[in-house]
């Protein structure tokens, strides 16, 4: 699907070395108006939407915030730890604002799987349904995201 | 009827980027602005080639003004006030501007671009900040994620610098990084010492400054740095101090140690230092020379999630609750700061239940 100027420049300040270093697209080659209508996609067959997702991405990390880098376990499940670096990112779609670098990463204790993501990630999800391209170190996938948070519709 | 959409939409899309390229590439190599006027303070003028960012054509001019992102608007850091000329605020600096701001013409360098003569106001000190050329003497590993870099001034150069500031390392282009940036980074080491100075970095994941400083830089090389910037230093009272720091925060702290040995500043004075676990830890034993160099100086390292096999018996909780435990009454006291702004947040929440005033709370927020 032909992408309109503004995913255009978005997708050219998602490349290595634009914003971080490895970029959001990974080694995804499609544009990015087909990646965001394949998660769309992905999450509406689900019966779920990106706010829902990112609500409980936010809340986790609103938790894993109070305890200041060390894990705490929610829901009796769920062991989740913040680390904060220095400093802010900006987002790719260059919606206003920034984004500090806190990498939140959530064990599932029941299953053993794992999945993390930035505050970015979140905001990325809610404002412009991006989950980021396959390959990306910080791609949330959102079949992964709904299984290792156990996420209901 | 949803092709002829679509067909419709993807015309007046095609044309619009045609658009936008044609005038950004005629801005390019049609418009000239020739030689431009920056009345800086009233009491300097700098000729500059019209064109450029006010950031950019400043630092042309050895003028830095702090700046962590390399100019692409994206931290907010560096506001001057811009009296004359500069055009419009535009709409990707607003977010970084308070109504105040806004109405005081303060905006942000990057964006404001040089096309007029145009007139200026910034802080005087900042005419004492210098760019300066410094070769790595040493890369040490304090932890699994964080590394202290010895850095050299080449020439003999000095650099003159209170305890707590920061300088920005200038990132050059490497790997896949197209442009250069900016990163900040507290000094850690004695601002008696201006020959070398010594920075604490911690990895950012995928970070671009960090990538470069853990997978590239050498010991050998050639960094070029600018500085020194910031209001985090201590304050000259006769106040209990309280210092308080989680990872690579350490580094102003340290600095400011070296500081209070080196005059002989005997003012009682505790550093809380907060980690998850023993791996997370460095420099205790450095720590604990200050403690007997610095009469009055205690250093409390608290583990919030020490492992089993880390058989840790010091302070355990998060650096909230130990501080919590320690200090009964801080209305006397005065703290210093650095860390996550959680961590920050956080902690300021409970020295001021303890009675200090937020005056007195001086911190360097990551």
């Amino acid at each position: 699907m032909k992408q309109d100027p503004i995913l255009e420049r978005a997708e050219k300040l998602m490349k290595p070395g634009e914003i971080s270093s490895s970029g959001f697209l990974g080694n995804d080659n499609r544009k990015l108006v087909d990646i965001l209508l394949d998660d769309g996609q992905t999450v509406a067959s689900l019966n779920l939407s990106h706010e829902i997702l990112a609500d409980r991405m936010e809340e986790l990390t609103e938790k894993a915030r109070e305890y200041l880098g060390s894990p705490v376990l929610v829901d009796g499940y769920l062991e989740v730890t913040i680390q904060d670096s220095r400093g802010n990112i900006a987002c790719p779609f260059q919606h206003m604002g920034m984004y500090p670098k806190e990498n939140v990463h959530v064990l599932n204790v029941k299953t053993g799987e794992s999945i993390q993501w930035t505050s970015l990630n979140i905001h990325m999800i809610r404002e412009h349904g991006f989950y980021e391209g396959k390959g990306s170190p910080f791609r949330v996938d959102p079949l992964d995201l709904v299984r290792v948070l156990g996420i209901m519709a | 009827m949803l092709s002829e959409v679509l067909r419709t939409v993807s015309i007046v899309s095609g044309i619009s980027v045609f658009l936008a390229g044609l005038l950004t590439l005629a801005e390019k190599f049609l418009l000239n602005y020739g030689t431009c006027r920056i009345n800086i303070n009233n009491a300097r003028q700098i000729e500059v080639k019209g064109g450029n960012s006010l950031l950019r054509s400043l630092m042309q001019s050895d003028i830095f003004i702090p700046s962590a992102c390399g100019g692409r608007g994206s931290c907010g850091l560096c506001k001057v006030k811009v009296l004359e000329g500069g055009g419009m605020v535009l709409p990707t600096e607003i977010p970084y501007l308070t109504e105040e701001e806004l109405k005081g013409n303060i905006r942000l360098s990057c964006q404001v671009k040089v096309r007029e003569d145009i007139a200026i106001e910034i802080p005087e000190e900042l005419f004492n900040i210098r760019e300066y050329t410094a070769t790595v003497e040493k890369i040490i590993d304090l932890t699994h994620d964080i590394k202290t870099l010895y850095l050299k001034f080449n020439d003999g150069d000095e650099l003159s610098f209170k305890a707590g500031q920061y300088v920005q390392i200038k990132v050059p282009r490497y790997g896949k990084v197209r442009d250069e940036v900016y990163r900040a980074y507290s000094i850690a080491s004695s601002p008696r010492n201006r020959k070398e100075i010594q920075l604490i970095i911690r990895r950012v994941p995928q970070g671009i400054c960090t990538t470069y400083i853990f997978d590239y830089l050498k010991e050998g090389d050639k960094i070029v740095l600018n500085g020194a910037y910031g209001e985090f230093y201590l304050r000259d009272t006769d106040r209990e101090i309280v210092c308080i720091a989680g990872g690579s925060g350490l580094a102003p702290i340290k600095s400011i140690l070296h500081q209070m040995h080196e005059e002989g500043i005997n003012r009682k004075a505790t550093f809380f230092f907060g980690c998850v676990s023993k791996r997370d830890l460095y420099y205790v034993d450095e720590m604990k020379v200050f403690e007997s160099l610095i009469p009055n100086f205690r250093f409390i390292p608290a583990l919030s999630g020490p492992k089993e096999e880390d058989n840790w018996t010091g302070e355990t909780g998060l650096i909230t609750e130990v501080v919590d435990r320690y200090i009964t009454d801080g209305s006397n006291m005065e703290a210093y700061l650095c860390g996550s702004p959680g961590m920050i947040d956080a902690c300021i929440r409970v020295l001021r239940s303890k009675g200090m005033p937020e005056d007195r709370i001086y911190y360097d927020k990551f």
